[in-house]
């Protein structure tokens, strides 16, 4: 009886996959035969070496671990799985550093247009989808998936759900991010905005979000703490909605199935009411609610205060969920989009600023008591400050989303600004802060390595926002302004390339602005690896650590 | 020409007579809840949770 007990047999998890990956392996070498396009077969190639690799990993570990699975608790504390946590740490800053370069390269490119050096791998139209990909789903997805991993187990108390579905999770998000941006290069796209990945990655990356779903269902369900806190109904919200989005604006029927290219179902206007429906709700459940998670966690734990207003809390969230879905036809203002539809946006839009605002007054105000911490804290400090550009960029949008203002602002440099004071501003600095507070967490640090480099990285960086959005506010309504000047004759007073002139200036201020955003995140990048690498360690706590699988 | 289905009406007319006042009655039922002040002691506790890990 008790050598049966003893024996180490596979999990249905572990046996399943390894059966699972194996079948892939299989059918990507097939596919990769019969591909159409080089691309196709490129991606097939990677897929087919990922699945092994995925069947070596797991047998490897398999063989490596002890017969019995972790447990869910040492000495009566939960033991909380870190490595997944450890993981999406690392790649989010490698990635982070990878989208800002690109980001660096086309912002050079639109100023000096010889950058794109006539080919068509580092063509500005190939690397911007390359750019946003990297810093919103590679950084920010990265960032998101660490942060919501680690705080629904410490504010749950309780081990993240299954043993290999964290690291298929983190693994398998990881390789649609490979799949996705060496496809825009190889020019693999479905034209799309934030949604450009064929068919073949969406499908993976289906999968993948399920399963994420399902990790982070499954570990609320065993909570020790009755209540659930509001930081995971952000993050529920945020894995709920992309799926919704995702499914919603991809369903694409592929020409083969062996070959890159797929066309959409919906057609006209209703793919772009599609696109758009899912676009804005990226922003607002992918930019907004997975980062305002991060802040009802991380700005109460590092100011050491409680959260302002927890009911407060409730509502605005609430109030976000009922009302960001209907905002997207703002990006169709006088289109072939229905003109009720359009002003249904608007209206939304304009609604949006309350709960925007709700959220802000509620960061901010967690600082109340503890407001002398901005003087010695930077990682408090840039964490604050993300969350005033929060409120500045959700001022803007409801701005931007009335009518006669789009009628100025849309296709010009001012929608360049405003994504930016919330990506860089609200999303990156979010982001920084809490990779700053996360990672000597998980390493088990002190502290950080140096707080004084947190303070060149914050005013560097913000210099570089500073450059940034003013450059394509002036930019932007100058050439909203030149495109709808006309002479006293009724001709329109500038032809369309003398606007582009007009910019160039602009442009090189904004690729100044980029830079220093950059050299930003390398000091960033070097203080995290020396926290890691030279850092003083924490006391060992009490509780004997499972090793970092 | 009525009677022709379009999206518009469609999505229109049932958006309008049924998911509004629904919608607005659970948001409505929702800010009860979190302003209800027997509900106030959970909160002050909740706000604290991620002071109180360990």
């Amino acid at each position: 009886m008790s050598q049966a007990l003893d024996a180490k047999t596979m999990t249905i998890g572990e046996s399943g996959l390894t059966l699972l990956f194996a079948a892939s392996a299989f059918l990507c070498m097939v596919a990769a035969a019969k591909a159409l396009d080089t691309a196709f077969a490129f991606h097939a190639s990677l897929g087919a070496a990922a699945s092994l690799a995925a069947v070596f990993m797991i047998l490897n570990r398999y063989f490596d671990r002890p017969a019995s699975l972790p447990p869910q608790e040492i000495n009566g504390r939960p033991n909380y799985n870190m490595g997944p946590i450890k993981f999406a740490a690392v790649m989010s800053m490698f990635w982070g550093i990878a989208g800002f370069i690109v980001g660096l390269l086309i912002a050079c490119q639109l100023a000096w247009p010889a950058l794109n050096f006539d080919l068509p791998w580092t063509s500005f139209g190939r690397l911007r989808p390359l750019h946003t990909s990297a810093v919103i789903f590679a950084f920010g997805g990265n960032v998101l998936i660490a942060t919501s991993f680690y705080v629904v187990q410490k504010t749950c108390r309780a081990r993240l759900a299954g043993e290999l579905a964290p690291w298929f999770v983190v693994l398998g998000y990881n390789f649609f991010i490979v799949i996705a941006g060496t496809g825009y290069l190889l020019g693999v796209t479905q034209s799309k905005e934030y949604a450009e990945p064929e068919w073949y990655a969406d499908f993976w990356l289906t999968i993948v979000w399920v399963i994420y779903l399902l990790v982070f269902l499954m570990t609320l369900v065993k909570r020790k703490e009755p209540h659930i806190f509001v930081a995971n109904w952000f993050y529920l919200s945020f894995i709920v909605t992309i799926a919704v989005l995702h499914l919603g604006n991809n369903p694409a029927l592929p020409v083969s199935v062996f070959g890159s290219k797929s066309y959409i179902a919906w057609g006209g206007v209703q793919d772009a009411m599609f696109q758009w429906w899912y676009g804005h709700n990226a922003v607002g459940f992918f930019l907004t609610t997975g980062f305002l998670a991060i802040m009802y966690y991380f700005i109460p734990k590092r100011a050491e205060r409680p959260i302002y207003s927890y009911r407060l809390s409730i509502i605005h969230f609430w109030a976000i969920i009922f009302l960001y879905i209907w905002a997207g036809p703002h990006h169709l203002h006088y289109t072939a989009l229905p003109d009720w539809a359009q002003t249904l946006g608007m209206t939304f839009s304009i609604m949006l600023w309350m709960p925007s605002w709700g959220g802000m007054i509620n960061g901010l105000m967690t600082l109340s008591g503890a407001w002398d911490k901005l003087r010695t804290d930077p990682v408090l400090r840039m964490l604050v400050v993300s969350v005033a550009f929060y409120g500045m960029a959700t001022f803007e949008g409801p701005l931007m989303s009335i009518k006669v203002v789009n009628s100025l602002s849309h296709y010009t440099d001012w929608t360049i600004g405003h994504v930016h004071a919330g990506a860089l501003g609200w999303v990156g600095f979010v982001s920084f802060g809490a990779l700053y507070c996360l990672v000597p967490w998980l390493w088990d640090r002190k502290g950080l390595y140096s707080l004084k480099l947190v303070n060149w990285h914050f005013w560097i960086a913000t210099l570089g926002i500073v450059l940034y959005i003013s450059a394509m506010w002036v930019s932007g309504i100058l050439q909203g302004l030149m495109w709808r000047a006309y002479t006293s004759l009724g001709f329109l007073e500038y032809s369309f390339i003398e606007s582009v002139e007009a910019m160039h200036p602009f442009y090189i201020i904004r690729a100044a602005g980029g830079a220093l955003f950059l050299i930003g995140a390398l000091i960033m990048a070097y203080n995290l690896w020396m926290t890691v690498r030279a850092s003083e360690a924490e006391v060992p706590s009490p509780v004997a650590l499972q090793p970092a699988e | 020409m009525k009677a022709v289905l379009t999206v518009q009406n469609i999505t229109s007319d049932f958006v309008t007579s049924f998911w509004t006042p629904i919608f607005v009655g659970i948001f409505l039922a929702i800010v009860a809840y979190a302003l209800w002040p027997r509900n106030q002691a959970t909160f002050d506790e909740a706000s604290r949770m991620p002071l109180r890990e360990e």
